[in-house]
């Protein structure tokens, strides 16, 4: 019995390492996992979900995804367990978000850094806004910059942990603007910084643009400013950051989008690069995130290299003086 | 609870104020000191509990808590053995289902009671475990597509 | 009324179908260990894609009500509470089941289950402006107060000495603290691989409340059943039905308890059932009887867990912010047909919003029919030797807890506090009030610190804490609380009758 489950073993191993030792085989066999390192529910947890949605169909991988939910600590479980215990077999994804994990690996304490993942794709770019309470007495960016100079570290502001997108654009709005505010990170996330924002508990918080557009539509919050190099088209109405004289680029946006660990075999890579763009590009997977409210911004593997490379430069620059 | 086995609660009672002590030893000169704030004020109480525990128990003071009776350990000591070895090493060495299969069956070889010597005890216990395992199988592979390790077969 | 006018939009053909399929669907999902409530919904999204807003949203409302209340089948017969919500159904539901009472013990929580759900979703109709007040008042420094009244709780819940558990407790929150810091992200205590990435709450709760229970059936050998056959005893739904509304006091505050508690964002759902458990019992006449199969505890427990579902929605469909992960996960499902929650949802989208609700309403009947229905059969569960049993629940304890995360390091961390555990019990501590240990700690510590990061930067650490009549509500509670369980400690010695207690359930296993 025992060699003849040995035997039957070493046969699969063959056969599945000469299907990718050809290259392409018939990948993807067998469904596929998408790891998000945030909770269900999340902002990125239910981008995934649409954006994988059509996985399945005949002209994208013809292979169903299922997500997967690693959260905590702002992400470093999920990214640490795909950079160290995911296996590189082309069956385990990972759902990225810049600038966070650059971020935290530059920090460090984290098992991982920009080297440890392949990127395949880009599906979406959220970028951060300043919202106060509906009922705030600040109205600019410039009431806001001034009260924070008339209490210095007094100003308090939600964002949804330290070492993620928010944390950054706050980091760059004391910069930029040369105050000190107190950034107090939160445990609950996006949902929890906007809860804190809402209730009156802090005076400002920098938060997903997506949700931050939901809440003003419900009538929660205002909008101030929105750290871009331009207007975002759900929000033509609200200027950026850059619009109102600070000096504050686009380092903060949350890019979400597809990785592979490293040691994924080249073939494999290949394939999912050609053909996960165009599942994004699904008129369903469109519509879906248009009306959630959750911007798209498609960049295929190369572009998506490159934006990874600039990143990593810039977060080490405004990194380096903490 | 007259016969309390008190070297029983002594050695439970020394491991737990040794974590206890641990804990705190580490809590104390682990650095950023500000991320343990919150562990250095438990590790603490855990500490001063856990010592006071042990105390108790040297004292012979304990009064909860039955200890392990040997026959019970010689009881425990197989199935015990056949889970250790299922969950620390088989789950993963062998594939989920494999292992789940050979696991169930031994358990249920071991600690039912129907004679081994008749074929019938023997169906009984493959139809049981072939029954427990397409359910599982249908619910969590089939339903919630969860992907377990897969070495050998499924 | 208007919720009324919409409510012949629930029967029609495919909606009320799609009411059973998530119902029946809840149910299964829910009595599957490892398998939470928030899992179950967020797995049944894709299948909302397809479907019409309404219609998804009736799918999703029903799941979301039987899920919760499907847990408490397998807290109840096997032990394994599905999520932190069943944790105080084991204490008593469980004692009952062993004593071939399991019947009953699931009507019973089948029907406070219904009379809780129901509560909650007629507040979540009537009073939610009132609400949703209520749900921002919970600023950190009141989470952080809340926390530590749970804390107080932990060294009286279900345990024969103060002092152990106590300790219990502490091992708890130091456990919680294990892994990456949520706030900071700096690196604890991680002493193995497997905990890296934390304790993660499902699988804990499986180890430390299955493991010790497979282990306790291997220590009975390969006696034969004989001597232990347990009549499982019928029990007709009616006696159940008087049962439940004769135990008033139980269902009171089991009611009023999940209500309130499932309005507080990010904390509700898991302790509102412990919470309404410990209450009752410190009001009950019948305190001794808590832990050996005691009406009352499975009643105020399981109407506390689905009385919060209806409030817990409060957050999200007025101020369009998710108060817990489940609701978060239903704002996906909402968001994907281009519905935004807010003071206006119901003008926008009355069709939608007052069908879902009233989904809920009625889903909670069917969840309690159907139960019902269950229950009787599923009692025979305890008829399964104990040999077939330990290992039914040992593979279900692994899979659980694998499911989770698709995480072997879960696992790990299953059998292992799992084991501790066993030995651990042997010598007096108990799960219960470890567990609330691991689940309370990361809410206290991080309200701690978030609300001294806000109060250092405005008002100061004292005027922040010690001032507003929410935090000296809460403080005064904890007092009350405190020292109400130090002049038991001293008035009556409590361990003696809890040992009592114990030598009958050992006598029973």
């Amino acid at each position: 019995m025992k060699k003849w489950i040995a035997g039957a073993a070493l046969a699969l191993a063959a056969m599945t390492g000469t299907a990718f030792a050809d290259g392409h085989g018939d990948y993807p066999e067998r469904p596929i996992m998408l790891m998000v390192s945030y909770g269900a529910g999340g902002a990125t947890d239910f981008q995934a979900r649409i954006v994988t949605m059509t996985a399945g169909n005949e002209d994208a991988l013809g292979m169903p995804m299922a997500i997967v939910n690693k959260p905590g600590a702002g992400g470093r479980v999920g990214w640490n367990w795909f950079a160290t215990q995911a296996e590189a077999d082309g069956y385990t994804l990972g759902a990225y978000n810049i600038p966070h994990f650059i971020a935290q690996s530059i920090e460090g304490g984290v098992d991982y850094s920009a080297d440890s993942f392949e990127p395949i794709a880009n599906w979406g770019a959220d970028p951060a806004v300043f919202v106060v309470g509906a009922d705030s007495e600040f109205n600019s960016m410039d009431d806001v910059v001034d009260f924070a100079k008339a209490n210095p570290a007094g100003l308090t502001f939600s964002g949804a942990g330290l070492f993620v997108g928010h944390h950054i654009a706050a980091l760059q709005l004391e910069k930029a603007a040369g105050v000190k505010m107190a950034y107090i990170p939160n445990n609950a996330g996006g949902a929890g910084a906007m809860r804190a924002v809402i209730s009156g508990e802090v005076m400002g918080g920098v938060n997903n643009l997506s949700d931050a557009y939901r809440a003003q539509a419900a009538g929660n919050v205002k909008i101030l400013g929105v750290f871009d190099l331009e207007r975002n088209s759900f929000l033509p109405d609200v200027p950026t950051l850059m619009e109102q004289g600070y000096e504050i680029d686009n380092a903060s946006v949350n890019f979400r989008g597809v990785m592979v660990p490293k040691g994924t075999p080249q073939a494999v890579i290949d394939h999912l690069a050609a053909t996960v763009p165009t599942m994004f590009e699904n008129s369903r997977v469109q519509s879906r995130m248009e009306a959630g409210g959750s911007p798209m911004h498609i960049m295929t593997r190369d572009e998506v290299l490159a934006m990874w490379a600039v990143r990593q430069e810039t977060l080490e620059d405004l990194l380096a003086g903490l | 609870m007259t016969d309390l086995p008190r070297n029983q609660h002594i050695i439970a009672s020394g491991l737990i104020a040794a974590v206890g002590i641990t804990v705190a030893y580490v809590s104390f000169t682990q650095e950023p000191a500000d991320a343990f704030i919150f562990p250095r004020l438990i590790a603490s109480v855990f500490a001063v509990l856990a010592i006071w525990t042990f105390g108790k128990a040297v004292l012979g003071r304990t009064k909860v808590g039955n200890g392990l009776s040997a026959g019970a350990m010689r009881n425990l000591a197989p199935g015990l053995i056949v889970m250790l070895i299922y969950v620390y090493w088989a789950a993963k060495g062998l594939g989920f289902y494999t292992a789940t299969t050979i696991a169930f069956f031994v358990l249920l070889s071991l600690y039912d009671p129907a004679p081994h010597t008749q074929l019938k005890t023997w169906l009984k216990r493959i139809v049981i475990t072939a029954a427990f395992m397409l359910v599982i199988y249908g619910l969590f592979a089939q339903l919630l597509n969860v992907f377990t390790p897969k070495e050998i077969l499924f | 009324m208007e919720f009324l006018f919409y409510m012949g939009d629930v029967f029609t053909p495919v909606n009320f179908g799609l009411l059973l399929l998530g119902t029946i669907g809840g149910l299964i999902l829910g009595a599957t260990p490892g398998l939470s409530p928030t899992m179950a919904v967020a797995l049944l999204i894709p299948f909302t894609f397809k479907l019409e807003p309404q219609q998804g949203l009736i799918l999703l409302g029903a799941a979301y009500t039987s899920t919760v209340a499907g847990g408490a089948v397998s807290a109840i017969l096997l032990k394994i509470p599905g999520a932190p919500a069943n944790i105080a159904t084991t204490l008593d539901g469980h004692a009952m089941a062993q004593k071939g009472e399991g019947a009953r013990a699931l009507q019973l929580s089948f029907i406070a289950s219904a009379v809780g759900g129901v509560f909650g979703v007629l507040l979540l109709i009537f009073l939610t402006p009132i609400l949703a007040q209520w749900a921002l008042a919970f600023g950190p420094s009141h989470l952080f107060w809340l926390a530590i009244l749970g804390v107080t709780v932990i060294g009286t819940l279900d345990s024969s000495s103060v002092v152990k558990g106590l300790l219990s407790g502490c091992i708890g929150l130091w456990l919680a603290t294990i892994g990456f810091d949520d706030i900071m992200g700096a690196q604890r205590f991680i002493f193995h691989p497997s905990v890296a990435g934390g304790i993660n709450v499902i699988p804990a709760l499986i180890g430390l409340f299955a493991i010790p229970q497979v282990i306790t059936m291997f220590t009975k050998g390969r006696s034969s059943d004989d001597a232990e056959i347990i009549s499982v005893k019928r029990h007709p739904i009616r006696k159940a039905m008087a049962e439940v509304f004769s135990r008033k006091r139980a269902l009171s505050i089991g009611t009023a308890v999940g209500s309130i508690i499932g309005l507080i964002p990010g904390v509700g759902g898991q302790i509102a059932g412990l919470v309404a458990y410990d209450q009752s019992q410190k009001f009950s006449p019948e305190k001794d009887k808590f832990g050996t199969g005691h009406s009352e505890g499975v009643i105020a427990a399981e109407s506390a867990n689905n009385a919060m579902v209806g409030p817990s929605l409060v957050p999200l469909l007025t101020l369009s912010i998710p108060g817990s992960p489940t609701a978060a996960v239903l704002l996906g499902g909402l968001l994907i047909h281009g519905i935004f929650p807010g003071p206006d949802l119901f003008m926008n989208y009355p069709q939608v919003a007052w069908t879902f609700i009233d989904s809920m309403l009625i889903g909670q009947i069917l969840m309690c029919v159907f139960g019902l229905y269950i229950a009787g059969l599923a009692a025979n569960v305890a008829r399964i030797p104990h040999g077939v049993m330990a290992a039914l629940v040992l593979g279900l304890a692994v899979f659980g807890s694998y499911s989770v995360q698709n995480s072997m390091g879960d696992v790990y961390v299953m059998a292992t506090l799992g084991l501790a555990m066993y030995f651990l019990e042997r010598f007096g501590f108990s799960a219960a009030p470890l567990v609330l240990g691991l689940i309370l700690g990361p809410i206290a510590e991080a309200n701690f610190i978030q609300g001294s990061m806000i109060a250092n930067a405005t008002v100061g650490m004292g005027s922040y804490f010690f001032t507003g009549w929410l935090n000296w509500l809460l403080i005064v509670i904890v007092i009350a609380s405190v020292s109400y369980s130090v002049w038991m400690e001293i008035a009556q010695r409590r361990y003696t009758t809890k040992d009592d207690a114990v030598a009958k359930e050992e006598a029973l296993s």
